[in-house]
């Protein structure tokens, strides 16, 4: 290699920030709640066959009608994770993947921002590091307005979120909404993610009223 | 006038820098990262889940392959050979930042055609080989040995993006991985094979 020495560390220490082009991601992300529908209801479904294996086989009582009632014997080979809970929903399946998915990339994300950053000072401090570090790295831009009630309640608002401002649906706006309450599940899971390896562990809620705008409501406990 | 690799590198670098919409590569990885984990934890079963992201990639690669002929504006490729070209230097770079080589190879049958003649290179049977010297979706994995044993193929969502789109201009092609680094082969390559050219066909239901 003829590389200068100098210049092969300093790229080892500060390697360049690779791209991919947004359109692949934007695809992918519709994909990825498609490809979740199907799975969690395989999940489900597996469950609920263990379950019924195990009433046929008079290990466990049959389940009243809140199926959340039995759980402990039941030591159910499906994956635990899953908060379906048998409640028939599947959106729930889907929902809980796709902030399972987005704490994972976001707290992930959240170190690879913070790398260079020195230690955050209080709670504003870290809501702001979202509203602006964050916020551009995923969506290129920044959040347009921030509220808070002083204590522990910030509400984002996002004018034009990125991931929502394209949907449309054919079948009318009301129809787009709805699948938009979807899609931003997981952008609400990459913050909630970026707050709780930063050390706040709190709960992200989004809301849209009309599209493009989103809301996000974040609750972050008193004084950690 | 044969556009030649060297033109179809200089295309590729253009639409990647003309695209202003670019997202970090590693949100991209971990985004496909715990995805495949959470279908892991669903199938629970490695086969299932290669099939799953071939799915996954086809619903892609239909939508990316009219995203693709928008924005370059290529015309029609002569033979397979060309395809092969364009779909590592100019699809793969304006998607994904990264040109794998190519290594064409015609059918099996000692053809007397010269590859240069214009329609007849694509015969059924040739197929290229694409070696990813980097995988933007493998960025921080490391597959445990479970995964190693079932059979997974973590980028498996590749071939699908390949068979979508190429199906889309009619060509239905059998795309599998032969290799990849993250089971501890010494390369990434994917085949991309020839089955046959497809006629137009209103799209069933469609009408």
């Amino acid at each position: 290699m003829q590389v200068a020495p100098a210049t092969a560390l300093s790229v080892l220490a500060d390697p360049p920030v690779r791209m991919v082009d947004s359109a692949v991601m934007d695809y992918l992300l519709i994909e990825v709640v498609n490809a979740l529908r199907v799975s969690s209801a395989v999940a489900s479904a597996r469950a609920k066959k263990i379950e019924c294996d195990m009433v046929e086989a008079g290990l466990v009582l049959p389940a009243p009608a809140p199926p959340t009632k039995q759980q402990n014997p039941r030591d159910s080979a499906s994956n635990t994770s899953s908060k379906v809970s048998g409640s028939g929903d599947e959106d729930e399946g889907v929902r809980s993947r796709l902030e399972a998915i987005g704490m994972h990339v976001g707290g992930n994300f959240a170190e690879r921002l913070c790398r260079d950053r020195p230690l955050f000072s209080d709670s504003l401090d870290v809501i702001k590091f979202v509203c602006k570090d964050l916020w551009v790295s995923c969506w290129d831009k920044q959040v347009d307005n921030l509220r808070t009630n002083h204590r522990g309640v910030y509400v984002l608002q996002d004018n034009a979120f990125k991931p929502i401002a394209r949907i449309s649906s054919w079948e009318g706006r009301q129809e787009a909404l709805k699948r938009a309450k979807l899609y931003v599940v997981l952008p609400a899971g990459i913050i909630r993610g970026a707050l709780s390896r930063i050390g706040f562990h709190g709960t992200v809620v989004p809301e849209i009223t009309t599209l493009p705008q989103c809301t996000f409501q974040i609750k972050l406990p008193k004084n950690t | 006038m044969a556009t030649t690799s060297k033109q179809y590198k200089a295309i590729g670098e253009d639409l990647w820098k003309s695209r202003t919409d670019k997202i970090n590569s590693e949100l991209f990885a971990l985004t496909y990262g715990a995805l495949v984990v959470q279908l892991i934890q669903d199938y629970e079963d490695y086969a299932e889940v290669n099939k799953q992201l071939e799915k996954m990639g086809y619903n892609i690669g239909t939508r990316l392959i009219e995203d693709f002929l928008a924005r370059s504006s290529l015309g029609r490729c002569s033979d397979f050979r060309e395809v092969g070209e364009v779909v590592a230097k100019v699809g793969f770079k304006s998607f994904l930042n990264i040109t794998p080589t190519v290594t064409h190879s015609g059918p099996p049958p000692p053809s007397s055609r010269p590859t240069s003649t214009a329609q007849q290179s694509g015969v059924p049977g040739s197929s290229f080989i694409l070696t990813l010297d980097e995988n933007p979706l493998a960025e921080f994995v490391e597959l445990p040995d479970e995964a190693l044993e079932g059979g997974l193929w973590f980028s498996n969502v590749l071939c699908g993006v390949l068979r979508g789109a190429l199906e889309m201009v009619q060509m239905q092609v059998q795309v599998e991985f032969l290799s990849d680094v993250l089971r501890g082969d010494e390369s990434t390559e994917i085949r991309v094979a020839l089955l046959k050219y497809l006629e137009e066909e209103v799209p069933v239901g469609d009408d």
